[in-house]
């Protein structure tokens, strides 16, 4: 019976993880695979006999579809502007807060941490007057120093560069405190070594804390990665995708042909493209981290 | 970040789920339909209200349990933009509200999905909901393949407002009445406001505006057979004209400001809206009081205007119809409605109720009851809201980049024959 216990207690540990990433992970993964081989729309929802299975059509339409297309290279742009801002800002800010010794660095972890606290919805509001035409404040701040206005939300380029300033300044936050918690993981008689064999505070900066902190860089890289390929809110809440798609991100393009245009066989094929998509990038990335490991 | 897959897919689970439960629901159901209007038996009528004006409806709920006192009504209020997603929930899980507010844009969607009940069956019972008394406009927004699946409620249209002391600056003693006029208005405003001033206000957001103004060209939207007729010269015509008011500054393309305040300050001297801005300017901007009025639209071939509004919808997985028929039928009474617009400044939809003093005296109201004569809903079909996005994003390209428009229209026509298919 004690055997029997014994070998039974792990599965009953972790028996109501399995069950909730079943029920609300990979039950809905199959699902959204099967719809995204039909042509289920609202009447469909309303009577499952008429959702025909069309095979892979759903994914012929929306890999030709230039939309989606623009979609997937905005979210690209996203990434690749985005993501590496993010990891060396909030490695920057990590770093300055742990130097200081001071009180107040401790009040500016809460300053650095509060932007990812705040609701979306009320920062949206905030930055859509900042950035706003007539009245917003960095226009302001332009006209005062005599540069002209810049059309913030309404240049796609610029859109795009202007909905990642707004989520750096909510990322930058989350990922501080990671950093700073490897940071303090780092014993102290490395520090002191070097200090002894009389390195610089750039030296023990390059060659010790930056090595010492590969596996957070890492494990932030990736969640920032995964979390900028489904770049959602901020165009959502901010642009709605405009202007002129220039803002619209891949899983915007989901939400609104699955929600608002009812299409929910070709929204769910696009779901798909997008999740295969994030498996490979992620898989590309824990190869390169093994090989990195490897040569150490 | 939210997780895309759980997105769309625990949405769709869990209202599979739900839907799972519901149909055993529905056969238990089967009987109580009939017995549900009984006057004997206690029913609770769920009511599905939109928007600001939903908290006032549990005022007119009580109004009707005191008249019926079997018939609870228990009011649940839904903002707009959640409400489709509501709905959807409530189509899949076949379970819902017994009596739902419809945008007009939703009633085509719906109804094909088969959720919304034919009311037909109830006119003679119920005369309140006989077509003949409302709008033809608002009746034909409610119908969807010659089916009555909803009631018109209240209605609304658009029309100008403007400023008349900036107009009569510029030599304009009334409204412009023709699109030239419109037009020559507005950059003569523009001129004389000087910069950062405006002529008038196109909202290039709005969808229907581009429709409405092709109309007013003679344009059809629709060929014979029912195909997309958006690349028609007179629809080109008349997206050319509004396009022109961009180019030649005298509409803002990204102006950043409400709508009242620019009002107020003469930076936007004009603009077409619906009725529920006459309230807000009244409001917010009491300063520029009998300093601003209301136009019927300019004219080219005719200045007809879009309707738009809300109706009732009996949904088709309801249990009590027939109470739910009378609750509709209540709401639809002239008295009730004009009560309702005391309340909500929202205009009747029933003609006969516009006989009442307070609208016909009303200058404003006068000009929108002209209006509402003429005026005509954006077509009941299921692919409309993709349609209308669409002409936005081939607008915008128009007015950010002054695209050819004929050939833009062109593509946009494509565009729409690919989703009406």
């Amino acid at each position: 019976m004690k055997g029997f216990l014994n070998r039974q207690a792990p599965y009953v540990f972790i028996a109501p993880t399995l069950i909730l990433l079943t029920l609300f992970s990979l039950v809905p993964i199959v699902v959204a695979l099967v719809i995204s081989l039909t042509d289920m729309d609202l009447g469909g929802l309303a009577n499952f006999d008429s959702i025909g299975f069309i095979g892979f059509d759903n994914y012929v339409e929306v890999l030709t579809d230039p939309v989606f297309m623009k979609s997937i290279l905005n979210t690209l742009f996203y990434v690749v502007i985005g993501v590496p801002l993010v990891i060396l800002f909030s490695l920057a800010v990590a770093l300055l807060i742990n130097l200081g010794t001071s009180r107040i660095f401790k009040a500016f972890r809460v300053v650095y941490y509060l932007p990812s606290v705040t609701n979306i919805v009320a920062v949206a509001v905030v930055w859509s007057y900042l950035y706003n035409p007539s009245l917003g404040l960095f226009n302001y701040l332009l006209n005062a120093i005599g540069l002209p206005d810049v059309q913030w939300l309404t240049q796609p380029t610029t859109a795009k560069l202007s909905l990642i300033l707004l989520a750096l300044w909510k990322a930058v936050g989350l990922n501080m405190i990671i950093f700073i918690a490897a940071l303090q993981g780092i014993p102290k008689s490395y520090y002191e070594a070097a200090q002894l064999d009389g390195a610089s505070l750039w030296q023990q900066v390059t060659k010790i804390t930056i090595p010492m902190l590969r596996f957070a860089i890492f494990f932030v890289s990736i969640t920032t990665m995964i979390g900028w390929l489904q770049f959602f809110e901020e165009p959502f809440v901010m642009t709605n995708g405009g202007p002129l798609d220039g803002t619209l991100s891949v899983s915007l393009f989901i939400y609104q042909n699955g929600f608002k245009f009812n299409n929910f066989g070709y929204a769910a094929a696009g779901s798909f493209v997008l999740f295969v998509f994030i498996i490979a990038i992620t898989l590309i990335q824990l190869r390169l981290q093994k090989n990195e490991s490897d040569m150490t | 970040m939210k997780k895309t897959m759980t997105l769309i897919t625990a949405g769709v689970l869990t209202v599979g789920m739900l839907a799972g439960c519901g149909a055993k629901n529905d056969t238990n159901g089967g009987n109580a339909s009939e017995g549900g209007g009984d006057s004997n038996e206690k029913v609770t009528l769920t009511v599905w209200g939109m928007g600001e004006e939903a908290k006032t409806l549990p005022k007119f709920a009580d109004e009707f349990t005191k008249e019926n006192p079997n018939i609870k009504v228990n009011v649940q209020a839904l903002p707009w933009d959640q409400g489709h997603d509501k709905l959807l929930t409530a189509v899949a899980s076949k379970k819902g509200p017994d009596v739902v507010q419809m945008g007009s844009s939703w009633v085509a969607e719906f109804a094909d999905a088969g959720v919304l009940a034919d009311l037909s069956p109830y006119v003679t019972q119920y005369p309140e909901l006989n077509p003949d008394n409302f709008y033809p406009g608002a009746v034909a927004a409610g119908k969807y393949n010659d089916k009555y699946v909803s009631s018109p409620w209240y209605v609304e249209t658009r029309v100008l407002f403007y400023r008349t002391d900036m107009l009569k600056s510029v030599g304009f003693d009334k409204a412009p009445a023709t699109w030239d006029e419109l037009s020559d208005a507005a950059q003569k405003l523009t001129k004389a406001g000087g910069s950062g001033k405006y002529g008038m206000s196109i909202d290039p957001k709005e969808q229907s505006l581009g429709f409405m103004f092709a109309r007013q060209n003679g344009a059809n939207w629709f060929t014979a057979d029912n195909q997309p007729n958006f690349n028609d010269p007179k629809f080109v015509e008349a997206v050319s004209y509004v396009n022109s008011f961009y180019q030649n500054g005298s509409a803002p393309k990204d102006l950043g400001l409400d709508i009242v305040p620019a009002f107020k300050e003469g930076i936007l001297p004009m603009f077409i809206s619906g009725p529920w801005m006459i309230k807000l300017i009244q409001d917010q901007a009491p300063e520029i009081n009998g300093k601003w009025a209301l136009a019927v639209l300019p004219k080219k071939e005719n200045n007809m205007s879009v309707l738009g509004g809300s109706n009732l919808s009996i949904f088709e997985y309801s249990k009590n119809k027939d109470a739910a028929a009378k609750f509709v039928a209540y709401m639809s009474k002239a008295e009730t409605q004009l009560k309702w617009m005391d309340s909500t400044s929202s205009l009747p939809a029933v003609t006969s109720a516009w006989d009442n003093d307070k609208l016909k005296n009303d200058p404003n109201y006068q000009v929108i009851g002209e209006q509402l004569k003429t005026a005509q809903p954006m077509p009941v079909l299921k692919s409309w809201a993709q349609i209308g996005d669409s002409y936005l994003k081939h607008f915008e390209v128009i007015y950010r980049s002054n695209a050819d428009v004929k050939k833009e229209m062109d593509s946009f026509n494509a565009d729409a024959a690919k989703l009406m298919k």
